[in-house]
């Protein structure tokens, strides 16, 4: 690896400058790699628990229905609840599993929980993280509903392609700043020299 | 990593991995279509199977040897489109990487969309088989066991959401993770382990500088 020549240094993977060989994947990767699959697939595999859907997924969706059928309310949508529907004179929707976000989530907290960092770290972002996820999920029930209604020819696509991947994107982000902000802080060397 | 570059260039690079995207689907889907037939053939004796494309998006399943017990002809459906629009999320991504030369990003794109084929004609193939297994009535019980059911369905449920949307952050992690620990290269190059090599430079700063 080529090191500094004025300062005899390693090169830091932050410097712009730096353009690295490709390498074999890291231990620590691996490790993550590993951890973030096996979480990914337990996540899963207990959301999908007959027990753990009645006590918790359905109940969730209901007060994500709830919470949503309200927000238009607010924005002047003539709208009334019909347990998980939200029906208006134009449109009606039906909130099943698959539009809780908690698809999202689930990738989001894996990926927090197998990374290598403190557990304060990774609490704070857990909680920031998921309430993000919701609020964006949130805006896409609520944009879905109004494209029903006003738009109703880009439901389907909307519904299967644009707002899911908004809504994973978003996720996979929010992880992303998430890692590289709190997660992995600058070493204070290269802080210092940055200021 | 510098973050807001990073995320200035996916977001504009989102842009042209779309209009490639909108570009190849129709043709993308015709081969996953055509890939996934195969799979699920390797699984029969002799082949009863068989996609036929019923719009852009979606594909009927037929088996020649249910053609008469189901009154549309067809024993379901499948939406091919669904299971590769990550494909977008995937290029933006790649291609948004600050501080690495084109060519070495298209490369790693090119890897990623590989293993991304795979998968995605792993997933309809365990589509599939799930309908088959399990959403078939009689002949679904006459022809799977407790244990394919459940193999072909828990197989269905964990490729269908969960590895479909994660499957992008999973290949850039394997090309890109180690931006985001610096400690890696930095105790690669010194020998010492993180930690300490954190607690050094700590010191470091302390100290009175050249």
């Amino acid at each position: 690896m080529p090191r500094n020549p004025r300062t005899n240094e390693p090169p830091d993977p932050r410097d712009p400058g730096t353009v690295r060989a490709r390498k074999p994947l890291d231990r620590r990767q691996v490790v993550f790699l590993v951890a973030f699959v096996v979480l990914l697939g337990g996540g899963f595999t207990l959301l999908s628990l007959n027990a753990v859907d009645r006590v918790f997924v359905v109940p969730f969706t209901a007060l994500v229905a709830k919470v949503s059928g309200w927000l238009l309310d607010v924005i002047g949508q003539d709208v009334t609840m019909r347990g998980t529907q939200i029906v208006s004179p134009r449109f009606a929707v039906d909130i099943k599993n698959g539009c809780n976000g908690l698809e999202t989530v689930v990738v989001f907290a894996s990926a927090v929980l197998a990374f290598p960092a403190a557990w304060r770290t990774k609490l704070f972002g857990l909680v920031g993280g998921i309430a993000a996820i919701q609020v964006i999920n949130l805006v896409r029930v609520v944009a879905l509903f109004l494209t029903g209604a006003y738009f109703p020819s880009f439901f389907d696509s909307s519904h299967t392609v644009v707002w899911q991947s908004i809504v994973v994107a978003c996720g996979v982000l929010l992880f992303l700043v998430w890692a590289s902000r709190w997660a992995a802080p600058r070493p204070p060397q290269h802080a210092e020299a940055q200021t | 990593m510098p973050l807001l570059r990073f995320l200035r260039n996916t977001l504009l690079w989102a842009i042209p991995a779309t209009l490639l995207w909108l570009a190849i689907t129709p043709t993308y889907n015709r081969f996953l279509a055509r890939a996934a037939e195969n799979a699920v053939q390797l699984t029969e004796s002799p082949n009863h199977t068989t996609l036929k494309r019923y719009d852009q998006h979606n594909f009927l399943i037929y088996r020649d040897d249910l053609q008469g017990q189901t009154s549309t002809g067809h024993v379901s459906s499948v939406r091919v489109t669904s299971y590769h629009f990550m494909l977008i999320f995937t290029a933006a991504i790649f291609l948004g990487v600050p501080d690495t030369p084109l060519r070495r990003r298209l490369e790693s794109l090119g890897w990623a969309a590989l293993v991304s084929a795979f998968f995605h004609i792993g997933a309809l193939l365990f589509r599939i088989k799930f309908i088959y297994a399990t959403q078939l009535g009689s002949w679904s019980a006459e022809h799977y066991g407790a244990f394919g059911q459940n193999f072909w369905g828990l197989g269905r449920h964990l490729l269908d959401l969960p590895f479909r949307f994660a499957l992008p952050l999973l290949l850039w992690s394997c090309f890109y993770l180690d931006r985001l620990l610096p400690d890696l290269v930095r105790s690669e190059a010194t020998g010492a382990l993180p930690r300490t090599k954190r607690r050094l430079a700590k010191d470091s700063t302390n100290s009175p500088r050249d």
